[in-house]
């Protein structure tokens, strides 16, 4: 079965739900490098209690001498170690008796980042892509021939996962390794300067060369191999593609990123480097050289604590401003604004509020009787005898006498009926009871 | 003379030539880190230098791999950098000759800045050099913001002339036009004498702090006095009209 994916927000609440921190003194991490120096050396898998305490004694003497109550420092240092998951009591008797204890994976990690120089040299980048490259071959030639989905999981997708991915992240972590020694290479050039000035160029002309061919090196060889690898795990991908092996091809995909990220690795820290080391090549020629007593940074500072006593200012150019070709022109009088005075009141009239001529409930009532049943038939027969302009007002008009004649009745979605050139309206049926248009 | 260009002409007509014109003319200094720019004036600089000149200018190239643009006669305008943008300059260059800014290859901070700055001179007196007509400093929180807001301004005037580069909000990539402020200290010789060479020369004006103003006291004596002040007391960078 393949792991599902795991959503990271539940992960991470689920950590700080339960409390997870790690609080590590020097002491600490010393006592755990010796142990796992201790098991290096003696090809132990775990230690019995004797040692462990004589392992923290030594520890004691070197990082804090003259330390008292070391038993019982060291009994604290062991809770504290199993409380935070980096020892194992691995004997299982309890209490009863004296310990046996075991690093975890987690202490061996934090050692392991402490002690272990995995730096990428042109060698191990160039075995370890090798190693993908031939993983991979493998891996396609099972592709082509292989049926079903278990024998897809343990020809491809394990492979896959384990074998090529631990080479990648094993690539991965010498990359975080060679950019570990790069902030030193950047560290130590600005220490020699400070020490040694103009005596220190040559070792950091040295360094910085070294770290350039360094990354050249491994440029060329992430440019070389990442393209077959990248060709490699299409061929993968087609073939899981052609056979639906949708878990192989997720893995591959997976892969895919990972070989991507450590080429754009590559092209970054090339870029970065080649703007640090010409700007570190320019402190050099134009500061350091010119200035072999490192007299100017004191003579500067001199200048910029009298400088409020004895101000000066820099002179720059200034033709920012926007030239605007305008004609010259002598500016005449401006007449005053105003208006002539006029009598603004307009005399009122006397009209009379109605003036239809026509008759509309006896139209509305003939149409009735004619036959039609429904408001827009009504409606468009009596606004034929209207003249345009009045006829938008008359609509509602003829509504209202419709209403009062006869019964409309309407759907709940009423229909909209055209009636005029620019009017539609929600039409009823009319209901008419026996008489009800003669009154 | 160099190859690329046979005449002043073939140098006007490069497809180059306004943007860096211009530039020059606001006074921005052209680096090597301008690499299209910077390989036009070096190549161009034997035609330009004439051609500036009858502007009343001098095209200046400096050792370190920098070129501006310095007026010395009447014809193109110019102005003189502000106290700001003077302390803020010479701070920032303090810092470029700094090996520990090695490290990050030639970018420090705001606060670095800000730090530096008032170690060398005080926090108070900064406000006081920013604000002459300010008459009281006793709120620290009123002098910390006269000394932010008055270190932003500078920064951005000295981007706006190519003596730093603002990677971003916080971070400012420094520049080796920066060591023109250091050139009254340059040599070895008195810097009082370098400075009134320097003065001579046009690159520098001496300015007289009086209270509430500051005033050129000598280089252009047909500049007016009293528009100096009045541009000082409104906080304005000094401009000078041709």
């Amino acid at each position: 079965m393949s792991a599902p994916l795991r959503d990271p927000h539940r992960l991470l609440a689920g950590l700080h739900k339960a409390g997870v921190s790690l609080e590590l003194s020097s002491l600490d991490v010393c006592f755990l490098a010796a142990l796992h120096l201790r098991a290096d050396q003696d090809g132990l898998a775990s230690f019995d209690e004797e040692l462990v305490f004589d392992i923290f004694d030594q520890i004691c003497d070197l990082v804090e001498p003259g330390a008292e109550n070391s038993r019982k420092r060291a009994t604290h240092a062991i809770q504290r170690l199993r409380e935070q998951r980096m020892l194992a009591r691995v004997d299982a008797s309890g209490v009863v008796s004296a310990g046996e204890y075991a690093l975890t994976s987690l202490a061996i990690a934090i050692v392991k980042s402490f002690l272990d120089d995995e730096q990428l040299t042109r060698e191990s980048l160039a075995l370890l892509t090798g190693a993908v490259i031939s993983s991979l071959g493998q891996i396609r030639a099972s592709a082509s021939r292989t049926e079903g989905e278990t024998a897809w999981r343990t020809n491809v997708v394990s492979p896959l996962r384990v074998t090529v991915g631990d080479l990648i992240g094993g690539i991965e972590r010498r990359q975080r390794g060679l950019d570990g020694q790069q902030e030193d290479v950047q560290r130590q050039i600005g220490e020699l300067l400070q020490d040694d000035w103009f005596g220190a160029v040559d070792q950091c002309q040295a360094l910085l060369d070294a770290t350039t061919g360094t990354l050249q090196e491994l440029n060329e060889v992430l440019m070389r191999d990442s393209s077959l690898i990248q060709s490699l795990l299409q061929e993968i991908q087609q073939s899981a593609l052609a056979k639906e092996a949708k878990e192989a091809e997720e893995a591959v995909q997976r892969v895919v990123e990972q070989v991507d990220r450590m080429t754009a690795w590559g092209n970054s820290r090339q870029k970065a480097w080649s703007g640090y080391y010409l700007y570190v090549h320019r402190f050099l020629r134009d500061v350091v050289r010119l200035d072999p007593d490192r007299a100017l940074s004191q003579r500067l500072l001199d200048q910029i604590r009298a400088w409020p006593s004895r101000p000066f200012a820099q002179i720059a150019a200034a033709d920012d401003r926007i030239r605007l070709l305008r004609p010259v022109s002598a500016r005449g009088e401006r007449p005053p604004v105003g208006r002539r005075r006029v009598n603004r009141d307009s005399e009122v009239t006397t009209v009379s509020a109605t003036d239809d001529e026509v008759d509309l409930e006896a139209l509305v009532r003939q149409e009735l009787r004619d036959g039609a049943r429904d408001l827009a038939t009504v409606t468009r027969r009596v606004l034929a005898h209207i003249t345009p302009a009045d006829r938008y007002r008359t609509i509602g008009r003829v509504a209202a006498v419709v209403a009062k004649l006869a019964r409309p009745r309407s759907l709940h979605e009423r229909p909209w009926i055209t009636v005029d050139d620019a009017v539609e309206i929600e039409d009823w049926t009319i209901e008419i009871g026996r008489g009800e248009h003669e009154t | 003379m160099s190859g690329r260009f046979a005449s002043l002409e073939d140098v006007v007509q490069d497809r180059t030539f306004p943007a860096v014109d211009v530039a020059l003319r606001r006074g921005h200094h052209i680096d090597r880190d301008a690499a299209d720019w910077y390989a036009f004036l070096s190549d161009a600089q034997d035609h330009l230098e004439p051609f500036y000149r009858r502007y009343g200018c001098e095209l200046v190239k400096q050792s370190e791999g920098y070129f501006y643009l310095l007026p010395t006669g009447d014809q193109l305008p110019r102005r003189h950098l502000t106290g700001g943008e003077m302390l803020v300059g010479q701070t920032l260059a303090l810092q470029y000759l700094d090996p520990a800014t090695l490290q990050s290859g030639g970018i420090v901070t705001r606060e670095q800045l800000l730090t530096r700055l008032a170690s060398l001179i005080g926090a108070r007196a900064l406000a006081k050099i920013f604000e002459p007509r300010r008459r009281r400093f006793d709120n620290e929180r009123i002098v910390h913001e006269i000394v932010r807001a008055r270190i932003a301004e500078g920064i951005r005037r000295l981007a706006s002339l190519g003596f730093i580069e603002l990677v971003d909000d916080e971070r400012i990539r420094l520049r080796s036009p920066l060591l023109r402020f250091a050139e009254p200290v340059r040599g070895l010789s008195d810097p009082a004498a370098a400075m009134e060479r320097l003065v001579a020369r046009g690159e520098i004006v001496f300015t007289a702090t009086t209270g509430e103003a500051t005033s050129v006291r000598s280089l252009d004596a047909d500049a007016s006095a009293a528009e100096d002040v009045e541009d000082d007391l409104n906080g304005l960078p000094h401009e000078e009209e041709p």
